[in-house]
């Protein structure tokens, strides 16, 4: 077993508060392993500290051996972490083309002032975005600006963003999250056809999606590992049944 | 930019001199060059900076000092403007370490900081009064040949900029206004692009500071007043923000309007207030915007009366 993504005792205090706490665990790589719990779980607090957004109180990170604990966010997908957000985040304004332009422009970068050259030096980088808007079935509308998108489209958009920088660890912030239940199930159908070439860390509070692609649930619950297993393993705990109907 | 934007550029240009003083054509360029680099901050990046005065007028005595102290213009206007980029680097380090409101308040300390120093020290600034004395060299001597210098700087600033806005520095300035945290999380350091971004409209700024002193032989001290760098942004605003050449159309209007007003009343301002205060309201991409609806609708409606005459035919 090999990890990509190892995390030792993180925790994360607001002031008295303990949102997580002391939680370890391995992502191996090639695998789907999802985070799940109830809210107020410290499931947000968790992926945002391992993609950058907030400094652990405590503990440390590791992606492929190297510390990666506190970076900021923007050198994540130079590393090769992408993620994807909980709530629909693209930029409004622009075309498809353009949003995915951007992510892939970002990695693809050759020098440090590619961003002075023409745009038409950059003829990977249009066949890159092409390729990916047309997997995530986004073609027919690739020159319109994403406000102008559906829910589901705008959030297959948001998918394919984070595609773009070419990651092999995606972290994926409940993907399915105010979706309609054919969005869900298109969206689980894309995350399985993912994991046959990512690596994929998924936030979920949805079981039955969760059980149905994972390979390894971690569930939490007030910010603490409770259990740890494959989806049936999980199913039989009395401690995750007890957690998710409120008697933890 | 399409042909027909160039042509009424070049047009503009071209007529400009024989349509209005000479003064106030060159005066114009110059700020056509202050509003469009300020564009990129505001309209590009979304970033409002409420001190661009600093960097206009600051390098506007830098070229000032040297004019006086006899040495060519070939050396005032690069020095002048690359003190205002090395200046934009050291306040816009800090400023764009917050957001918004507090972005903007930084920007505007920063720009009464600079102008105090210019009002207190007098033996260089000249304070109240102002430097004067400067005189224009013997090339740019004649009003024609000094409008042809500004206007070849002023192309050469167009161009170089409409470069920058269309390279993938300018989509990475609008995924910045469009949405910073996103930006980041695709692997962009938002706040060093923000800098760039500053440094781009604080450096251009500085540039036309520079050879502002060259129209009225002066730096008056207002120049570098936060009143300038209000006047700035109403100029940007007023021409339009969504559009490259938009702020250009909000200087022309603004130095015409305010030149015209201020001979029959004393208390333009105000009218220029009302002029402001509806724009913002009810056209908030400002005369660039109107215009181009203007242009959109009268297309339609030809291709309408074409169609209809088509189908009777």
């Amino acid at each position: 077993m090999k990890n990509i993504l190892k995390i030792n005792n993180l925790s994360k205090n607001f002031g008295n508060v303990s949102a997580v706490n002391n939680v370890n665990l391995e992502v191996e790589v090639g695998s789907i392993h999802s985070v799940i719990g109830p809210n107020g779980a410290g499931k947000s607090t968790f992926f945002n500290m391992i993609s950058g957004v907030l400094p652990p109180s405590s503990g440390k990170v590791y992606y492929k051996n190297n510390d990666i604990t506190g970076f900021e966010s923007y050198k994540l997908p130079h590393m090769g972490i992408a993620k994807c957000f909980q709530i629909t985040n693209v930029f409004p304004k622009l075309s498809v083309r353009e949003n995915v332009w951007s992510s892939v422009f970002s990695c693809a970068q050759k020098s440090k002032f590619d961003f002075l050259k023409p745009l038409s030096n950059f003829k990977y980088v249009a066949e890159e975005t092409e390729k990916i808007i047309s997997d995530v079935g986004l073609s027919h509308k690739i020159n319109d600006k994403a406000e102008e998108l559906s829910h589901g489209q705008q959030r297959m958009l948001e998918m394919a963003i984070t595609l773009g920088a070419k990651p092999e660890l995606l972290l994926l912030d409940e993907p399915t999250q105010g979706l309609a239940p054919e969005a869900t199930l298109e969206m689980t159908k894309l995350i399985q056809k993912l994991s046959k070439k990512y690596t994929i860390l998924l936030i979920e509070h949805k079981m039955h999606i969760v059980m149905e692609i994972s390979k390894v649930i971690t569930v939490l619950n007030f910010g603490e590992v409770i259990d740890e297993g494959t989806p049936s393993e999980v199913k039989e705990s009395k401690k995750v049944q007890d957690a998710y109907l409120g008697r933890g | 930019m399409n042909k027909y934007t160039i042509i009424c550029l070049i047009i503009f240009i071209l007529l400009g001199p024989f349509l209005l003083p000479n003064a106030t054509i060159t005066e114009m360029l110059i700020f056509g060059i202050v509003a469009i680099s300020t564009n990129i901050m505001l309209g590009y990046t979304g970033m409002l900076s409420f001190g661009q005065a600093l960097f206009f007028g600051t390098s506007a005595y830098i070229s000032g000092l040297i004019l006086l102290a006899g040495f060519p213009i070939f050396l005032a206007i690069p020095i002048a403007t690359l003190g205002s980029f090395l200046i934009s680097l050291f306040v816009g380090y800090f400023c764009v370490k917050r957001e918004g409101l507090y972005f903007i308040c930084l920007t505007f300390a920063f720009n009464q900081m600079f102008y105090f120093i210019a009002y207190v020290w007098t033996e260089v600034t000249g304070g109240e009064d102002g430097l004067v004395g400067i005189t224009r060299p013997e090339f740019i001597d004649t009003q024609f040949s000094f409008y042809v210098f500004i206007s070849i700087l002023f192309l050469t600033s167009l161009y170089l900029m409409y470069k920058i806005i269309t390279s993938p520095l300018g989509l990475i300035f609008k995924l910045i206004r469009e949405n910073p945290s996103r930006a980041e999380a695709i692997g962009y350091n938002v706040r060093f692009f923000k800098l760039v971004s500053f440094s781009i409209a604080s450096t251009f700024t500085g540039l036309a500071g520079s050879l502002y002193v060259l129209i009225h032989s002066m730096v008056p001290i207002d120049q570098i007043h936060w009143l300038k760098s209000g006047d700035i942004i109403f100029m940007t605003l007023f021409g339009g923000v969504g559009n490259f050449l938009g702020p250009l159309i909000g200087v022309v209007g603004y130095i015409w309007l305010s030149d015209t007003f201020s001979i029959i009343w004393a208390r333009w301002p105000l009218i220029m207030g009302v002029i402001f205060a509806i724009i913002v309201l009810y056209f908030r991409g400002g005369v660039s915007e109107l215009l181009e609806n203007l242009v959109k609708k009268s297309q339609s409606y030809f291709k309408k009366n074409k169609d209809e005459k088509y189908i009777k035919n």
